[in-house]
């Protein structure tokens, strides 16, 4: 006997349901339009880099960072960005580094932590350096700023 | 002064409200029975059980000048509780009538309004039941506010003018609607949410920027400003002229209930388990400090205490394992390892709800908070001791 | 070995204190129904982004936060054939036992060894940190378990094979 109909989630056709999209505000950038973005804030970084400045390189990725559907590529070059900041940074700096940052660009970096996490082994991911950054990030903003990575729609 | 602590169960107290008077105390002790306790010197006996529900007791509202108790429950029930004379015996006693709310999911958070002619019900049915009395049949009716929720309400709070009602609900959104009915209210003045109120007006609707629940709403004591509190560990207060929203992010976990003691402050309270007070004006806000000074002094480095301290991140060596350890090799047992159980603050978890408790010269001087610790706390409000680092943690973003 | 373990378990600390912010939640799809809503996953508003802490692709953990519940799952290292059979049958037998552990869940979650289940209950009637304690101190342990019961096992294997071939010795 078919019985398939018994998995149909009824629900999901009621007319109040709430949607995906329906929980954050879109991103108003065109897509290829945050793409072409990161890709030129690469080069910045790059250039901040070579100036040792690390906070100045940071806040460049973690301003305006990509977020909500349909720009995963614009996403994956700005991780990409963000862990060549990541793994060039001493441990020793690290402290001073996050308190330089505002607590939005903390909030977002977190973000970009657990992303990282989330996919070991892809570019060079390293899950020693991310947890450092984390217990680091972690002692600064405290609970609030996993709190607030968990709550927030705009995933990056 | 130090707080005054009541520890009335062992169990979690989802919700408390005081009689007029002080001497009597509304709990629901996570259970289907709202519990009345009476004060006697410096404890408190249980006096009265009102049993009625048949589902978790999820809030309680005593109007202190009608004193009528109205209790909202999971069953999807409403009562309202009034002191009757016992047509055989004489004595007083609590009759409950039955509120015909017209929702199908629990109803999750009561609040009479500041004249007590009507009370709003929160309710997991995307919907706020505004329910007043109807004296030709002797029953309490209920006019739905429906749109545009699209999840559970968590909360509701009256303004003062009797007819604006905000709502925080689980749809991320805390939103002020027109509660207005024509058999019970007047006309109302302009106000700064709007002129012309008819019933379901929306008035405002606003969004913490990184989202998460609103688990709590309340006006200002002039009705000029609303804060809530959302699951994104932030505090937000709106003034709805510019709109100017102050969204003030905090360090620790988030805040679920709050209440304001003057125009300029607030105490906030939640699953840091201490009562956190912040201030300001429609030039900004901040955060002050805690109401709990027990743990400002123990706290390491501007990182706070309580649960979410970042002292306790790297500790390892958990306490259990050390007893365990300790009796095994060196055959100690008990004493040394009880320390780590409690909790460095006065409520030993997450704070339920805060009320105020007394007022002197227009401003709230103490506030009552009750948590699932099942402790009753008596706090002095102005009594703010600022923890280390907290204030410079919680500057406002202005928006 | 704490040491390197040690930043690993406190991102999971953290993380955890973080997402065991729990209330009591009535569910809002079934009437007069009050479920995880972790499991149930009948209303996207009240999940939260699933968050990941993890070491490298064989160490991990997930955690999945929702307004009443929290699901954490682990996934144990397990370097070599045995240390896979030798994890699959602890994590079996614990879990087959699920009850008396309280926040064990009877079944992991795909991609992961072994799952727990925290829901709005259990941190009310617990004291929270100690349900992290408890979390951290279990993923301290699993780890030295797995490896000792592995050193035993070869050891056995060892004396089973001597006391085996001394029999042609002779």
């Amino acid at each position: 006997m078919d019985n398939a109909f018994r998995k149909i989630d009824i629900d999901a056709y009621d007319e109040d349901v709430l949607q995906e999209e329906e929980l954050f505000d879109a991103d108003p950038r065109d897509p290829a339009q945050v793409l072409d973005d990161a890709k030129q804030r690469q080069g910045a970084v790059r250039s901040a880099l070579a100036r040792s400045d690390v906070v100045g390189a940071l806040n460049t990725v973690l301003e305006n960072a990509p977020y909500g559907p349909n720009v995963e590529e614009a996403k994956a070059v700005t991780l990409q960005t963000l862990l060549t900041i990541l793994n060039t940074t001493k441990s020793t700096e690290i402290p001073a580094v996050i308190k330089a940052l505002s607590q939005d660009g903390q909030d977002t970096l977190m973000k970009y932590l657990y992303k990282g996490m989330a996919m070991p082994g892809w570019g060079d991911i390293s899950g020693s350096v991310l947890l450092g950054w984390h217990e680091k990030l972690t002692e600064v903003a405290g609970t609030g700023c996993i709190v607030r990575t968990m709550t927030d729609r705009r995933t990056v | 002064m130090a707080p005054e602590v009541f520890n009335l169960a062992q169990t979690p107290i989802t919700c408390h409200s005081f009689s007029a008077d002080h001497k009597q105390v509304a709990v629901s002790l996570n259970s289907t029975d709202a519990q009345i306790f009476t004060r006697q010197g410096a404890s408190w006996t249980l006096t009265e059980t009102l049993a009625e529900h048949d589902k978790l007791i999820t809030s309680i509202d005593w109007a202190p000048n009608s004193n009528r108790i109205v209790t909202a429950s999971q069953d999807r029930n409403a009562y309202v509780w009034q002191q009757t004379p016992d047509p055989e015996t004489g004595k007083l006693i609590w009759k409950p009538t039955l509120v015909l709310l017209r929702i199908n999911r629990a109803a999750t958070h009561v609040r009479w309004s500041p004249k007590e002619d009507k009370f709003a019900v929160a309710s997991g049915a995307r919907a706020i039941a505004i329910c007043s009395f109807d004296p030709e049949n002797n029953w309490w009716v209920s006019k739905l506010l429906k749109k545009p929720i699209r999840s559970t309400v968590l909360s509701v709070d009256w303004h003062p003018n009797n007819v604006l009602l905000a709502a925080g609900s689980a749809d991320m959104k805390a939103r002020v609607f027109s509660a207005y009915i024509k058999e019970v209210d007047d006309k109302p003045a302009a106000t700064v949410w709007g002129s012309k109120l008819p019933f379901n007006t929306i008035c405002g609707e606003y969004a913490s920027p990184a989202g998460g629940w609103v688990h709590a709403v309340g006006f200002s004591p002039s009705g000029d400003a609303l804060a809530f509190a959302s699951h994104d560990s932030s505090i937000s207060i709106v003034y709805p002229g510019g709109p100017t929203i102050y969204n003030i992010r905090i360090s620790s976990l988030p805040f679920v209930t709050l209440t304001w003691t003057a125009e300029d402050t607030i105490v906030a309270a939640g699953h840091d388990c201490q009562p956190v007070v912040f201030s300001g004006s429609e030039a900004g806000w901040q955060g002050v400090g805690s109401l709990d000074d027990s743990t400002s002094g123990k706290a390491a480095g501007g990182a706070r205490s309580g649960f979410g301290g970042a002292s306790s991140v790297g500790r390892l060596n958990s306490a259990a394992f050390s007893t365990f350890r300790d009796a095994d090799t060196r055959g100690q047992s008990g004493a040394g390892a009880t320390t780590d159980t409690k909790v460095l603050t006065v409520h030993q978890n997450t704070i339920t709800s805060v009320r105020p408790y007394e007022y002197r010269g227009g401003r709230v001087t103490k506030v009552s908070t009750s948590g699932v610790d099942g402790n009753l706390v008596i706090w002095d409000a102005d009594d703010v001791s600022a923890g280390a680092g907290l204030a410079k943690q919680m500057g406002g973003m202005r928006m | 070995m704490s040491n390197v373990l040690r930043p690993y378990l406190a991102a999971v600390r953290s993380t955890l204190t973080a997402a065991l912010t729990l209330e009591n939640f009535s569910s809002q799809v079934v009437e007069r129904h009050n479920k995880p809503e972790v499991e149930a996953a009948g209303s996207k508003e009240v999940l939260l982004n699933p968050l990941t802490i993890s070491r490298n692709e064989n160490e991990r953990v997930l955690i999945e936060p929702s307004v009443n519940s929290i699901r954490l799952s682990i996934k144990i290292k397990q370097a070599d054939e045995i240390e896979r059979i030798l994890c699959h049958k602890f994590t079996r037998f614990m879990m087959q036992r699920a009850e008396s552990f309280i926040v064990l869940r009877r079944k992991p979650v795909p991609g992961y060894d072994i799952s727990f289940l925290i829901t709005n209950t259990h941190s009310e009637t617990m004291l929270k940190h100690k349900i992290v304690d408890f979390i951290i101190q279990f993923m301290e342990e699993v780890d030295r378990e797995i490896s000792e019961m592995k050193l035993s096992l070869n050891a056995r294997a060892r004396i089973v094979a001597e006391s085996y071939l001394t029999a042609f010795n002779s």
